[in-house]
């Protein structure tokens, strides 16, 4: 791949690789999902056979995978082999529950537990920062006292009621809080740890191409 | 153990009671304060707002459920702004999760509002995996990366797909986004194929692109809630998100007062301990 | 005396009938002028000036219309090789323009539509666009790859030769031992996350690399150990890290194929979890190594909470602040990818890490003087240097 991208994929089939092994890495990821799958049964589906602790939510979660994944996978219509045997034996009615599709059983599932869920998740963020703040900004050092400050008159200009907050001191001081910490020491900053860390990556993958690196094969 | 060093080892559950009053009250209280717009806002709204109407753009759905509190007010105030102007819009999404799902239900509620029909002013792609590839294919064919649309239908189908083949024909693209794919946007599309990118992202996010922006790579930048409440300012609409800043507001202060009193009893029980 | 009779004279009949036929063709010469007074609008649907690579497809829709009521005839004139045009016969029109490998260059094309007396014309402006079998505008990159791959294997053959390469310590990295010794005192498990992303992210390759050493490590101490993955692939690779460390240490017998279990697809799922195991087993250390997304301040706490010492690492910048915040130590950046070599104490490994720094040397060396041209206004060439298409 590193090579298709200095040759031309309309003049040679070198420069069209990129593109085909892209394909061949779509494919493969999609058989193991089926690994996935017979990991995660087989792990909560022994818990729940032995009945070790808190079996029931070890049944919960292997049932949540296939009541989400079968009607998904079940025909919508019957202009296929498989729709046509299975509206053969099932009412042509029940179509618009399965696929994944607008009022499928998926797409109820998805929007009223796991979106919901997934929701709730993130918001629990506010919190957490709340209690991480409160114990971790101490102006224990120069460094800390920077950051906590700089944290502090960044979290105010980010509100309205801040920004309204610091416009009682100047006019412009949002504006230069934008300027100077935003558009300056944060960019420097990001640019820095962005190049850093797609140099490491660079050199880790040079590593890896040239077997100098094995550990994460399981070997040396 | 001294009042100092009670409230440095203070229970957490006080604090995120605390902070669940700091985000209800506004919910009983409204305060409102007016959102002032920062200038790279500024840069994306006019980007869209100096297109001729009746342009192409494209709006990135590249965000999970989880961050849709930050990200959809972006999308509704881009679809309200793009739409008000007679654009085209093509929708995709590069989530699997979640993410064409909620482009077919965003920008139809939206597009009825301002009697937009579905093939003619507006097409969901949908979703396909591999972003980095759908990225390259749609610069020389959108119809060979999505023979059809979310629903199923072919493109070739829909009138608004006979003059928009691939990025050539796209004149913006608006990615909204929780994560690296805005990354992707920009190193491909932008600087590959030249086509100008402006981005929504999350709070969480946005410091990051503050660099793209600064480099000229991306034309704009909304950095979460607040980012969607300018926008909304801008477009005139009083949105979700202005109406979340209050509760935003609240928090950030909490947060402060929490840092700051923390600090203080910190340095008072390290003065009483003579350290 | 008077003509009386009533009969109209031959005469006056071919007369009448000249004078009709006269009349007939002057109106009928008039007609053209009174049905076509308006000329046709020819428009160009998109802009009129236009590029395109050699060896694609560029069509050019045209629309005409006339006021007057008539279906304009559209015509095109200077067409090249490859070029055809298509009259729809309803006023609309196509040019297709599909350049052969040999035809650089500029090139115009006129459009015009007529109604037979009145026209309008437009003009296309096509730039085609040399396309090469070796992209040379892309050289730039070729140069830096060749200056970094040679720079990481001089500096790992000089390595393997024995020369002694200094690299400075990294408190996060020095960590992870102690950590692990804390655990196994404790008589309490290591929980290790390699992060959240599938296998094809670099930082993912990283994560399970310093799995292996830290497997390796509580397969010496007999310490039990939780990897929790979120993709099938990583299942894999993390089962054959940690069995291969467990052999190595000459531990097999103690391994436990489930030391690496996948917990869940989805982002919160995984977290929601990974903070269960944390909640009930609370684990002596927890090692965040690897891509971490919104979850990173989430694991971070509920690890606080559990009493756990926490070291994390990440390339991801958005995420540093949270975990700086609520770990004990944090590897930022390229020292995720250098904790690896770090760990192995690999003479190979260090050389690689090195080489990595010149490369960064060379690169400061570059911004500073590019910073310098810029500011007098002379630094165009080597800005473009940096651009790649």
């Amino acid at each position: 791949m590193v090579v298709s991208f200095f040759f031309n994929p309309d003049r040679t089939f070198i420069g069209r690789a990129q593109d085909v092994v892209l394909q061949w890495v779509t494919i493969v990821s999609g058989f193991t999902l089926v690994l996935g799958v017979f990991s995660i049964v087989r792990v909560n589906g022994r818990a729940v056979t032995r009945r070790s602790e808190d079996w029931p939510f070890k049944l919960a979660t292997v049932v949540s995978v296939f009541a989400m994944a079968i009607p998904a996978m079940l025909p919508v219509s019957a202009n296929t082999t498989f729709g046509r045997v299975f509206y053969s034996i099932f009412p042509q009615s029940w179509s618009s529950m399965f696929g994944t599709g607008t009022g499928s059983i998926y797409d109820w599932l998805f929007n009223y537990l796991d979106s919901p869920m997934m929701e709730t998740m993130f918001a629990m963020l506010a919190f957490y920062i709340a209690s991480a703040a409160y114990r971790a900004f101490r102006a224990r050092s120069a460094d800390a006292t920077l950051l906590l400050l700089t944290a502090i008159i960044v979290m105010l200009w980010r509100v309205p009621m801040g920004e309204a907050f610091l416009r009682l001191f100047g006019e412009s001081i949002p504006d230069y809080l934008n300027m100077f910490i935003m558009n300056g020491f944060n960019v420097a900053v990001q640019r820095g740890i962005i190049i850093g860390a797609a140099l490491g990556a660079a050199s880790m993958s040079l590593r890896v191409m040239l077997g100098i690196e094995r550990t994460y094969m399981g070997k040396g | 153990m001294g009042f100092w060093d009670k409230l440095q080892h203070i229970d957490r559950r006080w604090i995120y009671l605390l902070v669940a009053i700091a985000v209800f009250v506004p919910m009983v209280v409204v305060m409102q304060f007016p959102v002032e717009i920062t200038q790279e806002a500024r840069q994306l709204f006019e980007a869209i707002d100096e297109l001729p109407d009746s342009s192409v753009v494209m709006l990135t759905f590249d965000y999970y459920p989880s961050a849709m509190a930050e990200t959809q007010p972006m999308s509704i105030a881009a679809l309200r702004h793009m739409f008000s102007k007679d654009m085209k819009v093509v929708t995709l999404s590069n989530i699997p999760l979640g993410g064409p799902s909620i482009a077919e239900r965003v920008t139809r509620e939206i597009a009825l509002e301002y009697n937009k029909e579905y093939g003619i002013d507006f097409v969901n792609l949908g979703y396909k995996a591999n972003y980095v590839a759908v990225m390259h294919g749609l610069a020389s064919s959108i119809e060979a990366i999505f023979p059809s649309d979310y629903s199923g239908t072919p493109l070739r189908d829909l009138p608004l797909m006979d003059k928009v083949k691939n990025y050539r024909d796209i004149e913006f693209i608006f990615v909204v986004a929780d994560n690296a794919t805005v990354d992707y946007w920009i190193s491909i599309v932008n600087a590959q194929y030249g086509k100008p990118v402006g981005s929504g992202v999350t709070a969480v996010v946005a410091p990051k692109m503050y660099s793209f922006v600064d480099a000229g790579q991306m034309t704009g930048l909304l950095g979460g809630m607040k980012g969607a409440a300018e926008y909304e300012r801008m477009i005139g609409i009083n949105g979700s998100a202005i109406r979340g800043m209050d509760a935003q507001s609240l928090v950030h202060l909490l947060v402060i007062f929490f840092v700051i009193v923390g600090n203080v009893g910190f340095f008072m029980s390290r003065g009483k301990d003579g350290k | 005396m008077k003509n009386n009779n009533p009969h109209i004279s031959v005469k006056t009949i071919i007369l009448a009938l000249s004078l009709c036929l006269c009349f007939s063709i002057f109106s009928f010469a008039q007609s053209p002028d009174s049905v076509n007074i308006h000329p046709p609008i020819l428009t160009l649907v998109g802009d009129s000036t236009l590029d395109i690579d050699e060896g694609r497809t560029l069509v050019v829709a045209v629309s005409a219309i006339d006021l007057d009521g008539t279906v304009p005839v559209l015509t095109a004139e200077h067409l090249m090789d490859s070029v055809i045009f298509v009259d729809s016969l309803n006023g609309q029109g196509s040019l297709v323009f599909s350049p052969g490998f040999e035809q650089e260059g500029d090139y115009t094309v006129r459009i015009i539509a007529s109604d037979g007396v009145l026209a309008d014309t437009v003009t296309v402006a096509i730039a085609v666009n040399d396309i090469t079998v070796f992209r040379t505008y892309r050289l730039s990159v070729l140069v830096f790859m060749l200056i970094f791959s040679g720079a990481v294997l001089l500096y790992t053959r000089w390595a393997r030769q024995g020369k002694k390469l200094f690299v400075r310590r990294i408190p996060g990295i020095d960590a992870v031992e102690e950590a692990v010794g804390r655990a196994t005192e404790m008589g309490k498990p290591v929980l290790f996350i390699p992060g959240i992303s599938d296998i094809d992210d670099i930082e993912t390759i990283a994560g399970l690399a310093i799995l292996g050493r830290v497997a390796r490590i509580t397969a010496q101490y007999e310490t039990p150990l939780y990897v929790p993955v979120r993709y099938p692939m990583i299942l894999a690779a993390g089962q054959e890290v940690v069995e291969q460390a467990y052999l190595e240490v000459g531990r097999h017998d103690t391994y436990d194929r489930d030391t690496v279990r996948y917990v869940a697809g989805e982002q919160f799922a995984f977290t929601a979890t990974v903070n269960g195991m944390m909640m009930r087993d609370k684990p002596a250390a927890n090692i965040y190594m690897g891509a971490f997304f919104a979850e990173s301040l989430l694991l971070a706490e509920t690890g606080n909470a559990a009493g756990s010492i926490q070291i994390a690492g990440t390339a991801r910048p958005e995420q540093l602040p949270f975990f700086i915040a609520a770990c004990d130590y944090t590897l930022m950046g390229e020292e995720l990818y250098a904790a690896s070599s770090y760990l192995s104490h690999e003479p190979l490994l260090l050389g690689g890490l090195k080489g990595q720094d010149f490369v960064k040397v060379i690169i400061v060396a570059v911004i500073i003087l590019g910073v310098i041209l810029m500011s007098f206004d002379a630094g165009e060439w080597l800005k473009n240097l940096f651009v790649v298409p």
